[in-house]
């Protein structure tokens, strides 16, 4: 079996995302476990554009994790999303 | 905007021991006349008395350039004006006036007066300029001494420097090192080598460079105050920065073209307007992620452009801490910090300002910060025009 491609992760670091929560997500090396972490290229984006969808139920900050996009993310919520995606 | 910038700065070491100097330094700027008037003026002994003596007749000097008055009659009445020492009972303070005035041919005339100062210093490049100086003899009535006052009319093109100093330069290791002093030549041949090694130094370095080797030379202990004033007529260095998307989409198209025409250093400041700055240069946008604080955004990297930040926050905290006047060495490594080392080494900053509204700004959640960017911008330029006499210019697209 050949490696397995690392998860991409996109961290939404735009005005609104920054300062609703954004912020803490950034210090992901703090409370991920390593072993999801290893499995993880993250990196931030200036904006996902979440934000300007007003029909949206999410509220932000906005995390794209592979395809998909999440509003609300918080830190637990992101332990939670990376262990699953790391696991698929 | 002017196209031609003159930098003027001084240093200063007091005499060992005292707390006030006896060398006055004063510059003003006219921006109506492009005018700039900078004095330098030594009192007789030092401490406060000769700080009385040299604030006066830097004051009167100072303002006397700026009338029609004859040169000549000003210094007469500033002679006559000045208190008398008791001790020595005669009334002494040294000038040395520099008035700048800006030309349409990318020159600056200057008139030059000087007063028993050590002679100024010109240099083009490296090389030291020599010049015809008028002598005036004053003949005032109770005078103590012969007055002459040294009078010449130059003109600085771009890329020249101009050095006044007071006599504890040039007096600087007298006795010691060197059996009478420092010395006009020896002033002349370390300015020189200082310009040699770095031929675009400012006009800040280069005074601190040659004040702490004159302070070097009395070993650390300045035997008598020691001042110096450098003037430098160069280019301006320019920056751009763009802040918030077109107002309509049709204007991407023609802020790009006005970023990629601009010469200078450019800093793109929001999410949304790197985005639309990165799709239509066809360069990738990276975020830096080694440099954020909790309340500053990353930082991004992208070609062809110095500094791209998040928009908002970034521009309230800057504004700020310009307001504020922190320094920089104090800040922590984010964009806040290198937005503002971009701002200082700047002369002239024009903003361009997109005035499409954010929708996602406009949730009352989000804190009051990130509020309406053209009075962000109003508070910038505010404050890098009065505390740190930048010229500022900008438009909305």
């Amino acid at each position: 079996m050949g490696k397995k491609d690392k998860v991409r992760v996109q961290i939404c670091v735009g005005t609104a995302c920054f300062v609703q929560g954004g912020a803490d997500l950034l210090l992901y090396n703090e409370f991920l476990d390593p072993a999801v972490l290893g499995g993880c290229e993250i990196e931030g984006v200036s904006c996902i554009g979440g934000c300007k969808d007003a029909q949206s139920k999410e509220r932000p900050p906005y995390v794209r994790i592979g395809e998909n996009v999440y509003g609300s993310v918080n830190q637990e919520k992101l332990c939670k999303l990376l262990a699953e995606a790391t696991r698929a | 905007m002017n196209d031609l910038f003159i930098d003027v700065d001084y240093a200063q070491i007091y005499k060992d021991g005292q707390k006030i100097g006896g060398d006055v330094f004063l510059l003003s700027r006219n921006p109506e006349n492009n005018q700039i008037v900078c004095t330098l003026s030594d009192g007789l002994g030092s401490g406060v008395k000769a700080n009385v003596l040299a604030s006066l007749t830097a004051r009167m000097a100072h303002k006397l350039s700026f009338s029609p008055m004859d040169l000549t009659h000003s210094a007469r009445i500033i002679m006559n004006t000045l208190p008398v020492c008791k001790e020595r009972k005669i009334s002494y303070a040294t000038f040395t006036i520099a008035d700048l005035r800006m030309l349409a041919s990318d020159q600056v005339a200057m008139n030059l007066v000087e007063y028993d100062n050590p002679s100024a210093l010109v240099f083009q490049g490296s090389t030291s300029v020599q010049w015809n100086v008028e002598h005036i003899d004053l003949q005032r009535d109770g005078a103590f001494k012969k007055e002459v006052l040294g009078h010449s009319l130059l003109t600085l093109p771009i890329g020249s420097r101009l050095v006044i100093f007071s006599d504890g330069v040039t007096q600087a290791g007298m006795g010691r090192s060197l059996p009478l002093g420092w010395r006009l030549d020896g002033v002349r041949e370390f300015t020189r080598t200082q310009i040699e090694a770095n031929p675009d130094i400012s006009s800040h370095d280069l005074a601190q460079a040659i004040v702490c080797r004159a302070h070097s030379l009395d070993r650390l202990s300045a035997k008598d105050d020691i001042t110096c004033m450098v003037v430098y007529v160069r280019r301006p260095r320019r920056t751009l920065v763009v802040t918030g998307p077109p107002f309509t989409k049709e204007h991407d198209e023609q802020l790009v073209q006005k970023i990629k025409e601009f010469e200078g250093k450019k800093i793109v400041s929001g999410g949304t307007t790197a985005q639309i700055v990165s799709r239509l240069m066809q360069k990738p946008l990276k975020v830096d992620m080694s440099c954020w604080s909790p309340q500053v955004p990353p930082c991004s990297m992208m070609e062809g452009i110095d500094l791209v930040t998040e928009g908002m926050l970034t521009l309230s905290k800057v504004a700020t801490a310009l307001e504020q006047k922190k320094p920089v060495r104090s800040m922590t490594n984010d964009a806040v910090k290198k937005f503002i080392q971009v701002m200082q080494d700047s002369d002239q900053v024009h903003f361009i300002v997109g005035t499409k509204i954010n929708e996602a700004h406009q949730d009352p959640s989000i804190p009051v910060e990130i509020g309406i960017r053209r009075n962000l911008i109003g508070r910038l330029r505010k404050a890098l025009e009065d505390v740190y006499l930048k010229e500022t210019s900008q438009e909305y697209i």
